[in-house]
This record gives structure tokens, sequence and C-alpha cells, in this order.
């Protein structure tokens, strides 16, 4: 366990030196904040632009504070995913690559160890960051609009807290299969983007998609209560996370570390 | 007491075989060299010693190797180009590699000044690493191989790429560790191995083609030879040495001729002899012994 602590420790020590535990809370918070601001001030944007014929006569309806807070969520999904798959794909591969691995690894290190804290690194950052972005997008909605009650606000947030923690695995993953962190990225962003098309087109086949998770905490915002099916996709998600985690470290423990 | 057996050791990559079958023992408390031209196979063999790559065929054993086969409490390895986390001090990346060996944070900490001091980085402890030169990288590597005491270190190339100054140090720390572990390092570099180990195992193309302590070595390959280095070498006296008949081989190298010959002795006395009477200008007259070199050559010409 001391081992595993201090390997941890690296994890969050590193991201503190370059500068992760910055930028990527400060993007989710600009990300979050810019949904109920344009929002918000759209119509006075349009209005200062121009543009509209003389006379035109253009209702811009007034969200709700739920329809709101559920599309500065859906920011996560797209641009959120992006930069976390980004800021995970060489968490592995990266030092595999550069050898420093292998100067870590020959020393009786355990790879589970290895593996797991860098995962549980990873995703530390990710929750604080989803938290505090999303917390402003919820703070900013409630001053411009209304305030969404603070238990929808938890519930939707752990649902979309599981979809990222099924991305940062599944990154974490082909970061052990694979020894180029572009690849790595690559093919991960690809699957996630496969799969949230592939379940958003068959939503009625397949509910208990992880990917599902996203709409799932939408609906909870937009339409006030949970879809039957969160639990089941909330459970699959969970199995898969344990699938590819442990998946990780059986591939990364197969590989010859110098070649 | 031996330290690690190594039988039929053999790796293929992509059917090609690099290591074609080594057979040693390392006793305990020794240093030995792993001696050979580039591409004979060191790196690849202290890798496989190392674990970090799998033997295509062949067993290697530890006497001291957990019941799972872990043997990496016992060793220490330094790579032949050593990678750090560029962002750590040299301070913290000991501390951190001596936890991960299992040190308590006070062990890990005490045991890290200990070496910075030992390996001479410590003006540079809070620097970091990505600011060291090649060789306090160098430097800094052998200190983490050797952090958790482990019973046998291994250094891959440990000199190399470090200048005279450099190498006199590294050389000299080897020196001084030689009376604390088994130590098993590469190198291409004849004078080195010569310098600090008791033993070398020469590696070609994959095999072992000679093995020995140094003195063993020098019995087995000891030849007779005699170097003379004239002012102005004249084809007289190429065709007078060539046709001595103590004479086995010679060799020309400009102004120097080397002849190999049967008896020492006999041959210094005549040749003096037959110098001075036709009054050839000698600037240097030497019985040479052989050296690491000279074997070498012979060995890997073979």
């Amino acid at each position: 366990m001391s081992q595993w602590m201090t390997l941890f420790q690296k994890e969050i020590i590193e991201m503190w030196r370059n500068f992760k535990w910055i930028w990527v809370p400060i993007t989710f918070i600009l990300l979050g904040v810019k949904e109920p601001l344009t929002s918000y001030y759209l119509p006075q944007i349009i209005k200062s632009v121009g543009g509209l014929p003389e006379g035109a006569v253009f209702e811009i309806p007034t969200p709700t504070a739920g329809a709101v807070l559920a599309s500065g969520l859906s920011q996560y999904s797209t641009i959120g995913v992006l930069v976390i798959v980004l800021g995970t794909m060489g968490i592995i591969a990266g030092e595999r690559k550069s050898g420093v691995a292998a100067m870590i690894l020959v020393k009786p290190v355990s790879y589970l160890s290895y593996v797991t804290s860098k995962w549980a690194g990873s995703l530390l950052l990710v929750w604080i960051s989803l938290f505090i972005g999303y917390l402003s997008t919820w703070y900013y909605t409630g001053q411009l609009f209304d305030w969404v009650p603070i238990g929808e606000f938890f519930q939707s947030f752990v649902l979309y807290g599981l979809w990222l923690t099924l991305i940062v695995t599944v990154t974490v993953f082909f970061s052990s299969a694979l020894l180029s962190p572009g690849v790595a990225g690559f093919i991960s962003l690809a699957l996630a983007l496969a799969v949230s098309i592939l379940s958003g087109a068959l939503s009625h086949l397949l509910e208990w998609s992880p990917s599902q998770l996203t709409s799932y905490a939408g609906a909870l915002l937009t339409a006030g209560e949970l879809p039957d099916d969160t639990l089941p996709a909330s459970l699959v998600a969970l199995v898969i996370i344990l699938i590819f985690l442990l998946f990780s470290v059986f591939v990364f423990k197969r590989k010859e570390l110098a070649s | 007491m031996s330290l690690i057996q190594i039988k039929g050791l053999k790796k293929s990559f992509q059917g090609n075989e690099v290591i074609k079958g080594l057979d040693f023992v390392l006793e305990k408390g020794k240093c030995i060299a792993l001696l050979g031209p580039n591409g004979a196979g060191k790196t690849t063999t202290l890798r496989m010693l190392s674990g970090l790559m799998k033997p295509t065929a062949g067993s290697i054993s530890f006497s001291d190797a957990k019941k799972d086969g872990d043997i990496r409490h016992l060793i220490g390895y330094l790579p032949q180009f050593p990678v750090f986390y560029d962002w750590m001090s040299g301070f913290e990346f000991l501390q951190y590699v001596g936890k991960l060996a299992g040190l308590t944070s006070k062990e890990a900490k005490e045991r890290s000044l200990e070496l910075l001091e030992q390996v001479g980085i410590s003006d540079a402890k809070n620097r970091r690493v990505g600011k060291y030169s090649g060789g306090m990288k160098q430097r800094l590597g052998i200190a983490q191989a050797i952090i958790h005491r482990p019973q046998l270190v291994m250094l891959d190339e440990p000199v190399s790429a470090l200048d005279p100054f450099g190498r006199r140090e590294v050389l000299e720390l080897l020196e001084g560790l030689k009376k604390e572990t088994t130590i098993l390092f590469s190198t291409h570099i004849l004078n080195d191995a010569e310098e600090v180990c008791d033993e070398i195992l020469f590696l070609h193309n994959g095999e072992i083609v000679e093995s020995g302590t140094m003195v063993e070595l020098r019995e087995r390959h000891q030849q007779a030879k005699i170097d003379l280095i004239f002012r102005k070498k004249t084809e007289e006296m190429e065709s007078t040495f060539r046709n001595n008949h103590l004479t086995k081989s010679i060799l020309i190298d400009g102004n120097r001729i080397s002849v190999f010959v049967t008896d020492v002795e006999t041959a210094r006395k005549e040749f003096l002899k037959l110098i001075s009477n036709k009054d050839w200008q000698l600037d240097k007259f030497e019985i040479s012994s052989m050296t690491l070199e000279d074997v070498f050559m012979k060995v890997v010409g073979k």
C-alpha cells in the first residue's frame, strides 16, 4: 500500500509540475460557463451584431434552467472528452517510449500498482475538474436563470463522472497496450465517438449502453427524473471499467519493457 | 557461492538469433566485465538478466529468487541511456526510487543523500534532472541502481558516454562498489574491463568466445612479442627480421616492427647484437606482454 501511495503521489506531483492541475480545471470551467452566459446574452448579442432585416420579429424563447444546465454538461462529452484523452493518452505509453518505465519497473514495483496509481491519478484530476467546471455552470445558471435543485446537480454530476471514468479507463488501456501515445489517443477517441453515435442511433436497442449515461443525465435535468435504464447503464459502465482496468494491467505485464 | 546461473540463454528477434546460447555462472562478490564489440549482444544479455526482456530459450536462475520468480529486489540495473523524470530533482528521484524499492521515507532520504555524496553530484541534488549533463545523469543512474543495496548490479556501458575525467571517476566508483556487491558491467573498452574487473566474458556475435580471469587469459594467450621502433625503417631490416630463425611472424606498422618470437630471452640478446652490429638507429626496444586488446583482436578475429 505504501508503494501504491508513493506512485500515486508522484502522479499528483507530476500533474502539478506540468500544470495539468491548472489548465484542465480552467478548460472545464470555461466550457461550463460558456453555455449559461451565451444562452442568457444571446438576444443582446444578436441585437448588437445586427444583420436582421428591418422589422423582423425574432422571438428567442428563454430556455429553462434545466435545459441550460444539460446543454452545458453536454460540452464535456465533446471537448471535455478530447481534453481528457489528450491528457491521458501518454500516461503509460509515454513512459514506456522514453524508457523511464523500464527504470522504474526494474525495481520491485508491482505492475498492478503502477497501472492503477496512474489510473487513479487521472481520475482524481478528471473528477475534480468536472466538479469545479460543472459547479460553475450550475452557479451561473442559477444566477442568470433559475436554481436547479442541488440533488439533481449531484446526480447528473455522478452520471457524467462515470462516463468520463470509462473514457479515462479506455485511454489508459490503449496507452498500456500500444507504444505510441498518439495512436492510443486516436483509438480511444474513435471508440468513444463510435459508441456514442451507435448508442444514439440505436437508443431503443442500447438503453444500457454507458454512453447513454450522458443523455440520462440530461433527461434528469430537463424532465426532472431519471429514466429507468440509468441503473443498468451505470452497472454496465462499472463492469466495463473494471474489465478494461484489469486488462490494462494484464496487457502491460506481458509486454517487454525494452525492445 | 554462485549468485546466478545462466543456461542455454537464447534470444531471437524476428527469427534473427542475436544471442546463440550462453552458459555461465556469476560468483558472489566478483566484478565481471561483459566485453565485446558493438552488436555482440551485450545489451540484450543484460536486459534478459534484468527481466526487461524475455529469453527465447534457456534459463536464468538466481539462487535467492522469490517463489514466484521475481528477482527485482536482488538486482540493480543501469541502462545504457538512463532516463529519468525530467521534472524531478536528482534528490527527489533517488528518494522516489528508494521508496519504491521498499525503503521507508526516512531511510530513502538518508540513503539518497549518502549516494549523492558518493557519486559526486550532491551540489546538484536540488536541480531538475532535465538540466543535468550526460555525466551527471550517468552518476545518478549508478546511484539509483544501488540504492536498495542489491546483490547484483548490472551496468550497461556505464563509462562509454563519458569524457576521460568522468570515466576515471566512475571507474573509481566501481572500484569502491566492488567491495559491497557483485558487479556485471558491459563495455567495449578493453582498458576499462582490465582496470576494474577480476573476470571477463568475451561476447562476440551472440556467443561467449572466451572467458576467465585476467591472469588466466594472459596465460592462455601469452605470446612473446618484441616491438622495435627505428628512426628510419629500411627494407633490409624487414627482411632480416622476417628471415631470422627465431621469428614466428612479424607485423609492420610505419617505423615499428613487431616480431613474434619463439624464445624471448635468446631473441633479445640476438636482436640487440644484430642491431648494434648493423648500426641501425633504434628508438625503442620493448618486450611486450599480451594486452587485453591483443586477446580481443585474436579472439574476435578467428
